[in-house]
């Protein structure tokens, strides 16, 4: 059986997601399982697995939850938020993860590549003069195929 | 006063005004024989919210068959004559004109000195939880439900049968928790207490019930069967029923496509996902306050707590916010009977004490009867033979058992009553005793246990012995259990109507004996619960003495820090050491040792030494009040390294302030530590709680620290669950471990560490820790000779045993004789302080008589027979029979004699007889059984 590092931990991470919204009742978790009972992630894939990763953020795991490509696979579908007996918002901790994973550099290779397109085009999927020439055929006006206010909503890069 | 609600008080403790409203019955209760014509001749029929709207009733009704006062009312919502201006069958067939379409809602005052709140609660009602379709699919069923479908009374005769087609369900699953540790579906974040245990006792029963054998499957988080005798019952219904027992919260219940059945989804303890199927499930609801009676508290003025339960202080249990103001049962916190029971006696002592100087002001004097003398009169006997509504008549053909009864000899008159026990009727039988000159009665209804003394009652007031009576019951032993079967039923009624003549022919008068009452109470104890025994009986008026082994009153309370409500544990208790020192009416012996015990209730005598000096207390009651104490671990290095502690060591350093505890980075609790093991199998209830408390005082302290409790099971029952959820939200973090695989503790280069495994992860984990608590057992003192001086029995484990677990929680069977605080069961101080009260209650029901009346229904030993060779003496459970040397004879102290017949069986010469119980009348019973 696996053992877990407690010496790397980082006891403060609990404390640190409380202090941030969606995540103030991250602690309250008593581990009933509703979550993963109810994750249709979990049905298809059982190593995902909301509870463990509420579990390892509470034993202060930062590094291996952050770094973690389960955090990723969350749908959002708000199951386990919807049915937890005890208030936690499972599905804002998971953005709240999300969010801190990118900051400390630890998003996976496709999110990266998403995260570079929205910044430069303001969109997942970049137009061009491609796109509007099927645009006109079909008599819809043309879209911008850039962003300029990207640049002020990301203004340190 | 039924159909009453409360509207108003004015005034203050001993001087209170209440008004009260009463709705209109529609039925006089004063001509109301409870017959039943009105409800059979009705035609409107309405769902039963007795039987959860599972079965029917009529719009004239009574709320079950043994409803108090049995007296029909009338539905004014569902009533036709009500809705549209006719009908009025009721009317119309009561024989007696007991209906009463004119009647009004009235406003009343009442007069008095102290209110006791006992409202109870309602159950939660779980279609706010869409997601388990109780509102759309039948056989979705709350436990309330379930229990009536399980009852003889329910809607299917205690047929297990699933609402929608009636057929046995061969899988059944109870989810729990079901409106309890919630505050996201509702505001219940409290735990319910009582849904562990009854969810058990549902799945046993149904077994038990079913024709087949069915699988029961009981969902949970964590059992909590932290009661006296519960984890046995747990541990029997794992091991010996074949109940399986799933750690794991169900989020929905599915329709099962094409099928009444249903689909469960859960993760297992090995984090898999299941779907199974069920045939019916459970929903294991929890219990709430019902709006009526948080207004009613705000009328009252009186303060609730989050959950909407009456606000109590640990050292006041029952006192609500307002003085002169009492409570007790679920209103004050969820809980089960035999705490509700403690609580209910606990109120009654603290009104007496209030209400002392009233005591005894509006009592009246009853007339007695001069006794008829009957001996050598040829016997002439009453048979009366009960219909009980439709309980007996619907089933035995009762006037063919009455027809029968007139054919057998020595019967003088035979009647049918539709209930023998209603008022009207015990006139009659009075009536027909001196109409008939009647010697002796037979009266085949219901259980003696309950209705007899009523009889008896009659009998005394006709100028008869009360012990010329026989009762017969041809209800719970006839026509309950043969409910398909009249034949069989009336002919097993006419063979018990034959036995009960042949034996009440032979019954003779029999004498009671009067014991004068000595008013001191001797308890055993001067811990928190001995004292305030003490102090609730002296406040009463009466003197008590108290019985101390240790040279300072106290007892484990010294230990404490706080209570789970976080008072001051030290200071209160120091408070009331000084109350009962100060006491006029109480005398203390300290390092005190009880040498001999002589006597029955109402005259003890008790010798004890205190330093070698021998005393003697005359006392009419006494209290065990003995305690427990902690148990020291044997194992998890306890003893070894000054940084494994038990939980009240660490309580000490609390009250020291230790400094030490300061610099701790990391402390570890370890809960079940001598509880719950083979050996010792009882869950010690107080732990959960303490540790938990414990752990959020250290947090407070440095909330820095790491603070980690690895558990079985949390068992902060009923409101302590707060804790368990702010201890969470303070970071504190807790690991679950199994019986099988439980934390290992080493040193290595001076390091305490702690290596667990988290099951949820399937990960080791190994804990550094400056602090190890250990969460050790409260086992009790197993005083032997304690037991045999006063005749109190002891289970196996060593605490005392009760009267009766529900009924009797704070008594002996041995009479005179009451018990409290944890030499009943581990416990705290709020339900110690409880049960203290409620043994002065107890206690005070003899104490306030000037005489006791003992039965009359004792053995007796022909001296002339008797060889002396003591066989009756050796199998006495209570010790009455005592042996004379000089004559050579034994003799039974009619005081002390239970009548339970034991010596009677043992007698090798037949010298000993039981009164009332003969040879002579049990073979007559036997052979008229045998001619049928």
């Amino acid at each position: 059986m696996e053992e877990l590092d407690l010496e790397t931990a980082d006891p403060n991470f609990k404390y640190e997601l409380a202090k941030q919204p969606g995540g103030e009742k991250i602690m309250a978790c008593f581990t009933c399982r509703t979550c993963t009972a109810s994750c249709p992630i979990t049905a298809v894939n059982e190593r995902f697995n909301p509870l463990r990763i509420i579990r390892l953020a509470l034993y202060g795991l930062k590094k291996e939850v952050l770094g973690s490509d389960f955090i990723w696979l969350c749908s959002s579908c708000y199951a386990c938020q919807e049915r937890c007996p005890q208030g936690v918002s499972i599905t804002e901790i998971m953005t709240l993860l999300k969010n801190m994973a990118v900051k400390e550099g630890h998003a996976p290779p496709g999110i990266r590549a998403q995260l570079d397109l929205i910044k430069t085009h303001g969109r997942i999927y970049p137009l061009d003069d491609f796109d509007n020439k099927k645009r006109k055929k079909a008599d819809l006006p043309p879209l911008p195929t850039s962003c300029a206010v990207m640049k002020d909503l990301f203004p340190e890069d | 006063l039924t159909l009453s609600e409360i509207t108003g008080v004015k005034g203050e403790a001993g001087d209170f005004e209440i008004e009260i409203l009463r709705h209109p019955r529609y039925v006089d209760t004063e001509k109301c024989i409870g017959c039943g014509i009105c409800a059979e001749k009705c035609p409107k029929q309405v769902h039963d919210p007795f039987n959860e709207n599972l079965g029917k009733r009529k719009a004239v009704y009574v709320e079950y068959a043994q409803a108090v006062p049995l007296k029909y009312a009338i539905d004014q919502e569902n009533c036709i004559y009500f809705d549209k201006g006719k009908c009025r069958a009721c009317e119309k067939f009561c024989p007696k004109d007991a209906i009463n379409f004119e009647d009004k809602e009235e406003s009343l005052i009442l007069q008095v000195g102290a209110i006791i709140l006992a409202p109870g609660s309602m159950v939660f009602d779980p279609t706010r939880y869409p997601t388990y379709k109780h509102a759309k699919h039948p056989n979705v069923v709350t436990s309330m439900e379930f229990e009536r479908i399980l009852s003889a009374t329910g809607p299917y005769q205690g047929h297990l049968k699933r609402p929608s087609d009636q057929k046995e369900p061969k899988k059944i699953a109870w989810l729990q928790c079901v409106g309890s540790r919630d505050l996201h579906h509702c505001d219940n974040s409290y735990c319910s207490s009582v849904c562990c245990m009854y969810s058990i006792k549902e799945a046993i029963v149904a077994k038990e019930h079913a024709e087949a054998d069915i699988d029961c499957a009981i969902f949970f988080m964590d059992m909590r069967t932290h009661g006296k005798d519960f984890e046995t019952y747990f541990n029997n219904a794992r091991e010996k029923n074949n109940i399986r027992f799933v750690r794991a919260r169900v989020p929905t219940v599915e329709s099962l496509e094409g099928s009444e059945d249903l689909l469960i989804p859960y993760v297992n303890e090995k984090e898999e996902i299941i779907e199974e199927p069920f045939d019916m499930v459970v929903l294991s609801v929890g219990l709430e306050m019902a709006p009526e009676v948080v207004d009613l508290a705000q009328k009252l003025g009186v303060d609730l707590t989050e959950g909407q339960f009456c606000k109590t202080e640990s050292f006041r249990p029952v006192r609500t916010s307002r003085e002169g103001i009492y409570v007790c049962g679920a209103f004050n916190g969820p809980k089960d009977i035999p705490q509700s029971v403690v609580e209910a006696s606990a109120a009654a002592a603290e009104t007496s004490v209030l209400l002392r100087q009233a005591r005894n002001t509006l009592t009246r004097e009853k007339e007695i009867s001069e006794e008829k003398d009957v001996m050598g009169l040829e016997p002439r006997i009453g048979v009366f033979v009960c219909h009980c509504g439709i309980n007996i008549a619907g089933i035995v053909r009762v006037t063919e058992v009455a027809e029968y009864a007139k054919t057998l000899p020595h019967v003088a008159y035979v009647q049918e009553n539709l209930f023998s026990c209603s008022q009207d009727a015990l006139e009659t039988l009075k009536l027909r005793i001196s109409e008939y000159g009647l010697n002796r009665v037979v009266v085949a209804a219901c259980s003696p246990r309950t209705h007899e003394p009523l009889f008896q009652e009659t009998l005394i007031n006709s100028g008869l012995n009360k012990y010329l009576f026989e009762m017969t019951n041809i209800r719970n032993q006839d026509s309950w259990v043969h409910q398909n079967d009249p034949d069989a039923a009336t002919l097993k009624a006419k063979d018990l109507v034959r036995m009960a003549v042949a034996k009440v022919a032979l019954l003779e008068p029999l004498l009671e004996t009067t014991i004068e009452v000595n008013p001191r109470a001797l308890v055993v104890g001067g811990g928190i619960s001995g004292m305030i025994a003490a102090k609730s009986l002296a406040d009463q008026g009466y003197n008590v003495s108290i019985v101390e082994r240790s040279s300072s009153l106290g007892g484990q309370a010294l230990t404490l820090f706080k209570t789970w409500k976080g008072e001051d544990v030290q200071q209160n208790l120091a408070n009331l050491v000084e109350s009962v020192k100060s006491h006029i009416h109480i005398d203390l012996h300290l390092s005190a040792e009880l040498r001999a015990v002589e006597g029955f209730v109402g005259n003890f005598k008790t010798t004890l030494t205190t330093h070698d000096k021998e005393e003697v207390v005359r006392h009419g009651v006494t209290v065990i009040a003995t305690g427990a104490k902690e148990f020291k671990p044997d194992e998890y290095h306890y003893g070894k390294d000054p940084r494994v502690v038990t939980h009240t060591e660490l309580d000490w350093k609390f009250i020291a302030n230790d400094p030490s505890l300061q610099e701790i980075q990391t402390a570890v609790f370890i809960q079940c530590v001598g509880s719950r093991e083979p050996d010792r199998p009882y869950c010690s209830r107080v732990c959960c709680t303490h540790s938990i408390e414990s752990a959020l005082h250290l947090k407070e302290m440095n909330p820095t620290m790491n603070v980690y409790i690895l558990y079985r099971d949390i068992r902060t029952y009923g409101e302590r669950e707060y804790l368990y959820r702010k201890a969470r939200l303070a970071g504190i973090l807790f690991i679950p471990f199994s019986k099988d695989q439980k934390p290992e503790v080493r040193v290595e280069n001076d390091s305490l560490e702690i290596g667990v495994v988290d099951h949820l992860l399937e990960r080791k984990i190994l804990l550094k820790a400056d602090l190890l608590v250990l969460a050790s057992a409260i086992i009790p003192y197993k005083d032997e000779k304690l037991s045999q001086l006063y005749k109190i029995p002891m289970n196996r484990e060593g605490f005392f045993v009760e009267a009766h677990a529900k009924l009797a929680p704070s008594e002996f069977a041995t009479e005179g004789v009451f018990l409290c605080g944890m030499a009943h069961y581990p416990k705290p101080i709020d339900e110690s302080i409880a049960q203290a009260l409620a043994a002065a209650s107890r206690a005070a029901t003899i104490l306030s008589q000037k005489h006791v009346r003992a039965s009359g229904l004792v053995s007796e030993i022909d001296p002339e027979h008797c060889v002396g060779c003591q066989g009756c003496l050796d199998v006495c459970p209570f010790g009455a029979i005592n042996f004379f040397e000089d004559r050579h004879v034994c003799q039974v102290n009619r005081a002390l004699c239970k009548g339970c017949g034991a010596c009677a069986a043992a007698c090798p010469s037949s010298s000993v007889q039981l009164m009332g119980s003969t040879s002579e009348q049990i073979y007559a019973q036997i052979h008229k059984a045998l001619s049928g």
